[in-house]
This record gives C-alpha cells, sequence and structure tokens, in this order.
C-alpha cells in the first residue's frame, strides 16, 4: 500500500476493483464504512455481485481477465474530457518527457518485439537525452513524441463503447463509475484504489496494476491523504514475509538477488544501482551499495570484509526464473530433491494441482510445517492414490500459531505491529524460528566435517541468544541494524554496538550491520518502535497515528506524500494536507511538518518521486517486460478474440503446457476462483474449525440463473466442471449475483469457485486449483488463477 | 443501570458473520453439522436453533428496480415486556433492569410456553438432549455484569451492532436515517413492536425483506397472553399440577450439573 487502511476513512471515492474487501479483508471495510456514511461514494468492480458489492454504492461488473480494457478505457475518459490534474501531470510525472522515435505500438505489439525468444527489446523504449544526458522534457506537453502526447494516442482506442464490448460492463454503469472516479482530478477531491488477488493473478497482473497507478498519477490522487494504490495482501504478514526477501528474485528490503553473470559485488552494483545525471534527482536508490553492504554484514558478520568483496560470493545466484510454478515443473520433471513447505498448501493452493500433487510424489523427501495435518503433509494417501508407489519421504513438524509466539506482524499498510504471546503453544509444536534455528545450528555441526561449500553456512551469523528458542528481540534489532565499530557519518558520531537509528547512516565500507534496510529505525537504543500504543494523532488530524507501531520505511504513513503538494511546498488540498513547509519552522530556516517527508530537502531543491531515477512517477516506463504502456490481451483461455489487436494473450509470457491449453469451442464459460469470508486460503485452519464448516461446508460454484436454466441445474444439484486441466464436482449455487456477459454483440457466461478444498482434515472437496492453468504473469509469475475456461454439466450425486 | 439496547444496521452489515462465531465462542453453543447452505445465499445454519442463538440471513432483494443483496440478523429482540417471560409459570425467563431477558436454566421445567408466546418466534429448545433447557440470546448478560458489550457486537468489524442506552441507540437510529434518507428505510423495527425491545434494526429495505416479521402488534404481547391464559384457568390448574411434577424432577437432575461450563445468564 502506498497509504494504509485508517487513511480510507480521508477518501471521497473509494474504489474497490480487484479486491472483494467485505470478504477477504473485513476490517478495511470499518474505515471505508465511515468514509462512506460522510458522503464518500465506494464503486465495486467485479465479475460478480460480491458482499463488497452489496456494500457499494455503484456496482459495474466487467469479465474476468479484462482489467486493463477497463481502466484504460476509464484512462482514456479523463484524458479525453480534461479530467487530469494537470499541474501534477506536468510537474510530478514523466508526462513531459520527450520518447525515443525507436517506441512503436502496431497491432498489439510494441517495438522490439523477438518472437521466436517470445520477448521484448526494451532498450527501445528509452527516453531522449540532452547533452547531459538529462531527460528531454516538454513542459507544453504538446511534443508529438512526449509521453503525454504517445498516451493520447495509445488511449484513445479504448473509448467507452470499446471497453464495454471486451468487459460485458453495462454502459450506463461504466459511464457512471468513470465520472464518479475520475471527478477526482480536483485538486480538493480524492479516490483511493484498492487491489487485491482479483487484480495481480493474472497474465497481465503487473499490468493491471500499472493501468491503476496512471490513472491515479493523471488524477493527483498519488501522495494524498485519501488517495493512492492499495494492494490489500493476501494474508496477515505477507508484507513481512516480502519485506524480509521471502520471493526467489529479492532478498530482504527488495534487494535484488544476484544472478549467474555477475561474480563480483562490483557487477552487481553497477546492475542495481540506478544512476542519474539529473541534480534535481534525489535518486535514492544510489545508496544501493550501503544497503547490501550492510545486509552482507548482517550475514557474515567479520566474515565479511572489503579483501572478500564483504563474502558476496556467499550469496546464491539464480539462474533463471525459481518461482512457484518453475519450481513444480522441476520438481514434476525430477530435477528437485527435497522441500520445505512452512505453512504452505501447494497440493490445495497451486495451480493445476493434480499436477503438482503428482511433482511432490518425485520428491526424496518433504517437511511440513504446519498447525494442522495438511493436504500435503499427505498427499500420498490422497484419495485414488497407491502410497505404495510413493517413495517420498514426508515429515510433519507442529507448528505454533500466531497466538502462541511473539514478534513482528506487518500489515498491508506497511505498518510493523508488535505481538506478545498470548499462550503456550500445544505439545511439542514449535515456532518457526526455532525451527529454522535448530536445522541451521544442526547443518552448522554437519558442515564442520566439511562440505562441497561449507562456509556460507559456518561463517553465517546466527546470533539470537544460547536458547533453543530463538531470542526474537535480537531478531529485531539485527533488522534494525546497528554499527559494528566506532564511525562518524554525515558528521555525527556513533560507537561500535549502537543501534542505528536510520538508514541514511548506513554505510558501504562494512562499519554497519543491517537486516534489511527499510527497517532501519524499527528497533533502535530508545527501544522496540514497533511495540509502541501511542493513539495520539498527528497535527494534521488524518489518522496517521505517528507513535502507533511503526511503519517502513522512516515511519513515513503515505508514501510519495512530497506528491501531495504544489513545488512550494503548500499542499494542493490544504484541508487534508499530509505534509507543508513550514518558513517558521528551525529558526527561520523552514522545515516540513505532518508525516515523514520524502526526504528532508525544502521545495523546488528535488524532485518528489525519489525513488525513481528521473525523479518522477512513470506513465511511461521500461521496467516491466511487457510494455511500457498497459495494453489489453486476453487471459491464456478466453472465449472471445481480442478486440484490440490480432495479438490474443499476452505475447510474452512463458507457455509451459502447450498441450493444456482449452479453447471455446470446448470449454465455452468463463471461470474464476476465489475466496470466502468463512475459510482461509488451501483451508487447513479453517476446515478443521467446526464453527467454520458449519457456515460453509461444501465446495461449490456459483452460477447465473440464466446459465442454470440452460444446463437444467437446480440450487444444491452436484455439478461436474471440466477444465483442460482435470475436473471437480461441487455443489451449485445458483444466484442473480452472477449474470451472464454481453461480449462484443456474445453471450459469455462466467462462473465462480472457492479454491479452499481439499482431501484432508474436518470438511473435504475437490479444489478449484484440479482445474487452473499452469501460467504466470510476465514479469512475476504469479499464477493465473481468475480467468480460464471450463465446460460445465450436472453431475450425479456423490457420497 | 439505563436500560441498554443493541442497534443492528443493514447498511452496515456486510454479512461476514463474525458475530456468529462469537456467539458460539462465548457461549459454548457447538457447531451444527450442516450441508451446502441451509437457506438463501450462503444462510447457514437454516435458522436458529437451540446450538444456534443468532443468525445473518442473506437476502438476495430489489431495491428501487436494482438488484440488491442484503444481510439481517435475527436473534431474541429483548422485549420490554416479555410474553415469553410472562407465559413462563415458574419465572424462569426474566426481564432484567439493564435491557437483557435472561434464562435462568434452574428454574425451568421445560414447558416451552415462552417458545408458543413469542411472537418473534425465538425460543428454541435441546430436543436432542437427555436433559433438555431452553435456549436463546441472553444479550451476553454476563458480559454486561462486567462492563462489557455483547460478543457478537464486539466482534462486528464495521460496527454493525452497536450497543448502548437505549434511548442513545433510538438517537443514533433517528439520525443515522436522516443523514442518509434515500438511502435508509424510514423506520426503526423494535421502537415499538410488542411495545418496544431492547434490539433495533435499521435497514435500506422493508424488514419483512431481512426474514423479520412485521405482523407483530406495536403494543406489549404479555396482555393477550395474559387474557389467553385467564380465559382457560382449569386447563392452567391441571397443567400447573403437571408441570410443578416435572419441575421436582428436573430440579433434582440440575443440581448434579451445576457447574456445567456455559453462560446462560
Amino acid at each position: 500500500m502506498t497509504n494504509h487502511f485508517i487513511d480510507m476513512t480521508n477518501a471521497d471515492v473509494v474504489m474497490i476493483c480487484g479486491s472483494n474487501a467485505a470478504e477477504n479483508h473485513p476490517i478495511a471495510m470499518r474505515w471505508i464504512r465511515k468514509t462512506r456514511e460522510r458522503g464518500a461514494v465506494v464503486i465495486c468492480v467485479d465479475p460478480r455481485y460480491t458482499r463488497t458489492a452489496a456494500f457499494a454504492d455503484v456496482y459495474c461488473k466487467l469479465r474476468s481477465g479484462t482489467d486493463i480494457a477497463f481502466v484504460n478505457g476509464m484512462i482514456n475518459y479523463a484524458l479525453q474530457n480534461d479530467r487530469i490534474h494537470r499541474e501534477y501531470v506536468r510537474q510530478y510525472t514523466n508526462a513531459s518527457f520527450l520518447i525515443s522515435p525507436n517506441y512503436d505500438f502496431q497491432n498489439g505489439l510494441f517495438s522490439g518485439y523477438d518472437a521466436a525468444k517470445r520477448s521484448y527489446d526494451r532498450s527501445l523504449w528509452q527516453y531522449e537525452l540532452d547533452g547531459d544526458g538529462i531527460p528531454k522534457r516538454d513542459m507544453t506537453l504538446e511534443h508529438p513524441r512526449c509521453v503525454f502526447q504517445l498516451m493520447k494516442k495509445f488511449y484513445e482506442r479504448y473509448d467507452l463503447e470499446t471497453s464495454c464490448r471486451i468487459t460485458g460492463a453495462p454502459m450506463e454503469d461504466y459511464r457512471r463509475t468513470c465520472e464518479i472516479f475520475t471527478s477526482t482530478w480536483a485538486p480538493d477531491r480524492v479516490g483511493t484504489w484498492l487491489y487485491a488477488m482479483g487484480t495481480t493473478q493474472h497474465t497481465h497482473g503487473t499490468q493491471n496494476i500499472r493501468s491503476y497507478s496512471t490513472l491515479q498519477l493523471l488524477l493527483g490522487n498519488v501522495g494524498m491523504a485519501g488517495g493512492g494504490v492499495n494492494a490489500l495482501r493476501g494474508e496477515s504478514n505477507v508484507q513481512g514475509s516480502t519485506d524480509m526477501g521471502l520471493l526467489f528474485n529479492v532478498l530482504p528490503g527488495y534487494l535484488k538477488a544476484p544472478a549467474k553473470g555477475m561474480e563480483s559485488l562490483q557487477q552487481y552494483l553497477d546492475d542495481a544501482t540506478p544512476k542519474s545525471k539529473d541534480p534535481l534527482s534525489a535518486n535514492w536508490w544510489q545508496n544501493y551499495p550501503k544497503y547490501i553492504v550492510s545486509l552482507l554484514k548482517a550475514y557474515w558478520g567479520e566474515h565479511a570484509t572489503p579483501a572478500n568483496d564483504f563474502a558476496y560470493s556467499h550469496l546464491p545466484k539464480t539462474s533463471g526464473n525459481h518461482s512457484f510454478i518453475s519450481l513444480f515443473e522441476a520438481m514434476h520433471a525430477g530435477k528437485m530433491r527435497g522441500l520445505f513447505c512452512f505453512g504452505q498448501n501447494p497440493a490445495v493452493g497451486g495451480p493445476n494441482s493434480g499436477k503438482e500433487r503428482e511433482a511432490l510424489g518425485k520428491l526424496e523427501w518433504l517437511v511440513c510445517v504446519d498447525l494442522f495435518e495438511t493436504d500435503t503433509s499427505v498427499f500420498w494417501k490422497r484419495p485414488g492414490t497407491d502410497p505404495s508407489g510413493i517413495a517420498t519421504e514426508v515429515f510433519l513438524l507442529p507448528a505454533a500459531a500466531s497466538m502462541e509466539k511473539e514478534g513482528s506482524v506487518v500489515s498491508s499498510g506497511r505498518w510493523v505491529q508488535w505481538r506478545y504471546k498470548a499462550v503456550d503453544p500445544p505439545e511439542e509444536a514449535r515456532t518457526d524460528s526455532r525451527i529454522v534455528s535448530d536445522l541451521v545450528r544442526r547443518m552448522k555441526e554437519a558442515y564442520k566435517a566439511g562440505g562441497t561449500f561449507p562456509d556460507p553456512i559456518l561463517h553465517l551469523t546466527w546470533d539470537y541468544g544460547d536458547e533453543p528458542e530463538p531470542d526474537i528481540h535480537r531478531v529485531a534489532k539485527e533488522m534494525n541494524g546497528r554499527f559494528l565499530r566506532d564511525a562518524v557519518v554525515n558528521e555525527k558520531e556513533f560507537k561500535a554496538g549502537q543501534q542505528v537509528p536510520g538508514f541514511a547512516v548506513l554505510t558501504s565500507d562494512g562499519s554497519t550491520s543491517c537486516g534489511s534496510w527499510i527497517y532501519a529505525g524499527s528497533y533502535t537504543d530508545a527501544g522496540n518502535m514497533s511495540a509502541r500504543r501511542n493513539k495520539e494523532d498527528a497535527p494534521n488530524g488524518l489518522g496517521l497515528y505517528p507513535k502507533w507501531a511503526w511503519c517502513w520505511p522512516v515511519n513515513r504513513r503515505i508514501l510519495y506524500n512530497r506528491a501531495s503538494c504544489d513545488p512550494s511546498g503548500r499542499p494542493w488540498d490544504p484541508k487534508r494536507w499530509v505534509i507543508r513547509w513550514n518558513p517558521q519552522l528551525a529558526e527561520g530556516k523552514g522545515g516540513w511538518e505532518g508525516d515523514v517527508p520524502d526526504g528532508p530537502w525544502p521545495p523546488e531543491a528535488k524532485l518528489p518521486f525519489i525513488m525513481r531515477p528521473e525523479g518522477l512517477a512513470c506513465l511511461f516506463a521500461n521496467s516491466l517486460v511487457d510494455g511500457p504502456f498497459p495494453e489489453h490481451y486476453e487471459p491464456l483461455e478466453s472465449p472471445v478474440r481480442n478486440l484490440m489487436s490480432g495479438q490474443r494473450c499476452s505475447p510474452v509470457i512463458k507457455i509451459w503446457e502447450p498441450d493444456k491449453i482449452g479453447d471455446s469451442s470446448r470449454y465455452p464459460i468463463v471461470a474464476t476462483t476465489y475466496r470466502v469470508s468463512e475459510h482461509w486460503q488451501a483451508g487447513a485452519m479453517t476446515r478443521n474449525t467446526p464453527w467454520l464448516v458449519e457456515l460453509v461446508p461444501d465446495v461449490f460454484v456459483e452460477l447465473s440463473t440464466d446459465l442454470a436454466k440452460r444446463k437444467g441445474i437446480r440450487n444444491g444439484d452436484w455439478v461436474l466442471v471440466e477444465t483442460a486441466r482435470g475436473s471437480m464436482r461441487a455443489r451449485a449455487l445458483v444466484t442473480q449475483r452472477f449474470e451472464p456477459f454481453l461480449i462484443d454483440g456474445q453471450l459469455v457466461d462466467q462462473i465462480g469457485i472457492p479454491w479452499h478444498w481439499g482431501f484432508a482434515g474436518l470438511a473435504t472437496g475437490d479444489s478449484a486449483n484440479l482445474l487452473t492453468p499452469h501460467v504466470g504473469d510476465a514479469n512475476t509469475m504469479i499464477p493465473e488463477y481468475k480467468a480460464f475456461l471450463c465446460s460445465l454439466r450436472k453431475s450425479g450425486e456423490v457420497a | 443501570m439505563a436500560m441498554k439496547a443493541m442497534l443492528i444496521d443493514a447498511m452496515r452489515c456486510i454479512g461476514c458473520r463474525g458475530c456468529q462465531v462469537a456467539c458460539k465462542t462465548w457461549n459454548g453453543r457447538k457447531a451444527e453439522k450442516t450441508e451446502f447452505f441451509s437457506g438463501p445465499g450462503y444462510q447457514n445454519p437454516g435458522d436458529l436453533s437451540a446450538e444456534t442463538l443468532t443468525l445473518i440471513t442473506y437476502n438476495e432483494v430489489q431495491v428501487n428496480g436494482r438488484f440488491d443483496w442484503v444481510f439481517g440478523k435475527k436473534q431474541c429482540m429483548h422485549c420490554n415486556t416479555p410474553a415469553c417471560a410472562a407465559a413462563c409459570p415458574v419465572g424462569a425467563l426474566k426481564k432484567l433492569e439493564s435491557g437483557p431477558v435472561i434464562y435462568q436454566k434452574h428454574r425451568c421445567i421445560g414447558c416451552r410456553y415462552c417458545m408458543l408466546a413469542c411472537p418473534f418466534e425465538i425460543p428454541r429448545f435441546e430436543y436432542d438432549s437427555a436433559n433438555p433447557y431452553i435456549t436463546k440470546c441472553t444479550m451476553c448478560a454476563d458480559r454486561l455484569e462486567t462492563g462489557g458489550v455483547p460478543a457478537c457486537s464486539k466482534v462486528c468489524p464495521t460496527g454493525a451492532i452497536a450497543f448502548g442506552d437505549r434511548d442513545e441507540m433510538i438517537r443514533e437510529a433517528q439520525h443515522r436515517i436522516n443523514q442518509n434518507p434515500s438511502g435508509y428505510y424510514h423506520e426503526i423495527y423494535g421502537l415499538e413492536e410488542a411495545g418496544g425491545t431492547c434490539v433495533l434494526h435499521i435497514s435500506n429495505v422493508p424488514f419483512d425483506k431481512l426474514g423479520h416479521r412485521t405482523d407483530v402488534p406495536k403494543h406489549a404481547v404479555n396482555k393477550d397472553t395474559e387474557q389467553a391464559m385467564e380465559a382457560i384457568p382449569i386447563v392452567m390448574l391441571g397443567l400447573a399440577a403437571l408441570l410443578g411434577g416435572i419441575y421436582m424432577l428436573r430440579t433434582r437432575t440440575v443440581h448434579h450439573e451445576s457447574d456445567a461450563p456455559r453462560a446462560d445468564g
């Protein structure tokens, strides 16, 4: 999230698109309800009339997988009707930048496409630079090759009619949605955009988000109170997990995981550290070397020295894409020996889970760490399987639940909130950190006898006390970082052993260590900032509560807040000011007040988007592999042609299973998967809780009364859903909350299936992921759970 | 203590059913065996029962020509003049000054008159038990005693179940309706029903669409009950003798499980 949950109370318009907040983030509705009762409008965009739609003032439906057509139409509406915050766009985005003539877009493809490699040469999508290497700008936004003009040309193809033909949105609802949301172009009106996995789990999921950010930037809603682009994260503390480098391609603090070929620290830094020649650009990532060296010092301590590149060679190098689908493809091909599953249940949660269950059987060993016996831990005795044919050795370690251990939980709004242990774990259940710690200690012992490459293990810092249970406060302190020797940084003296007060004092000479640079400041010599529970608000009264817990980075509650003021430091919206320049502060030298600003510089000194080398937000960028603008493509499986171009689905996605793609002649119905309030993810916790099983005991398929009538299906009947991957049985929930879509004159049915069920536990049922394809987003590889093709028919009763 | 009340606002409810689970957790009620859904939408169980003291209903309705999905909450209305208490021959049901209508199971003789008397059809009987009692929502009277609020109100993420002085809740309900006159249906259910109740409902749809009875008289129903009872004094005498006998038997068994971990008020 750029903003945070309480900040939703500051919005005039709340757009919930790609999220079913009422069902999956009920607490968010506490704040949305408050702003609605103050007169804000809540819009819900979803293929299905959900509990969120029921709460919203405006509902507009769209067919799964067509977000870009929907939002690009809104962008076009804003551009055509001049409903944009023009000064914001001119000053704070790259709308004025001139783009190289090498950029082009024809029939669904950007320039530089290599069909054989299914990839783009992104170097063609560049800024035009002046003699000093600074991007050329046209502040009138009139130059035919400035981003603004290229945008107008690109987006004008998405007129209201075209967007409705693709998405199936009713024109009246769509026009109303466009009008209400773009009303926030006015500097004193603001709209927030909430999304979740309904947005990301597509082959063009990242571009979906880019379309949202583009619109929010045009409306001047980024950095504002009540604005921003806000991901409602899918699990409690998944924000903390990604902050800590959970993904294969990042290290803690979103530093890049080094790739094969980056043999030295310098090579790695050359690749990772962005450069800018613009004196107005803060280019904060120029500090990259300080963060990676401090991380290496946290990992390997005294064994990380300037002479050995701070033990950079100890870091594993990626040799390609190691994301979820790739791992299971490799496992299925017999290329993996073992797997640890901490609180994860791929036998239910993984796409094409039938294949993933097979893949588990090709492992030598599998360790599941969980609260319950999960479907994954008993994959070897799933229905229809002969356990004697599976050689995988499975270990199930009982884990402590979140209330049975102390530590931090990070909310979607980046708030790091400390929790205390409420009760002891039952029996032999242990905390995840204890389990990992025991493993590390035994590995260190084992490597003393030698091994292929023992140093990274033997020298790894493991300084969390002498007890078997690691001291979680020491872990938190390590994340914050500390001085390893006496040093002078920015003219201030620090002593060895002192906690760093913030990342501004981290160094690249080895005098500091820091486990995650964005957490610097979270556990200082003043104590554990995330344990603070002061309910006093900031003077701007926006619900920032700066002394409640702690938020990364530097306790800044609203990201990009410098853009909430005009260049002279005056808030665009004085009644909801986030920060403002006060010339009276600091004995007349002036200073910022309100939230922690994006950098300490006075007005006009630096450009506002300090994490970008150009210093401005990007309406055009070459950072994504599938294009500098978001273009509509159909999902991998779709019942209709792409009305925008001859390019049916994303031209750069990796097709893992060409023989497992269903076509609409056999599978004419669009399907999507989702969660319900009453169950949690792959169900291990909730399907074993009788009170929740009572509420939603059986797997079900939601379908329209219209489709049910045509298929002769009544409410409660058992139905069979089939895709090119597999089939499942479920109970039919016939409802008016789903309706067929009119797509380019053709009637298209859509159904939806919650994916919580599996064969283990108290409440069992077929998993919806038996149906979903092994295909992922072009950039992130997140699976396309949200749009695929199926057939549906009435089925006999099953026991 | 001033008379308390709950204000349930269908406009705020998101149908998450945290209340249903919190109710079972606090009151130690068992999960029921359900299959698929037992009512419209996601409704489960199908109705209130001995184990289910509150229930969210899922109502697919038309509002001003547009489809909508509205969530209602069924539970004891905690009448100001409760017909159940008036009908109870042994005083097992009792209206507290603080609002709740509580159930004192050690007095109950299992006659089930309360079930017949209740105009909202709320009390349930533990038919499946060898030693059955009446069950119903008690407004978590045990929590109120220590300054708490009902469990369902405590967990509600959107403030759809407000709790406070009845006068204050009525003012709050009127305030919300006045603030959004085109959104709300212009009545407070429970203001006058059965002579007024300590559970008040407001909604964007007429109350019958949420499954509430709209044929309940606007005066205290126990007057009807009393009149009906006066009309058949002989039957009552006979019954009294019979029930007295049952009561003696019941009181004997009750002593054996006085330490049962229930929170029946």
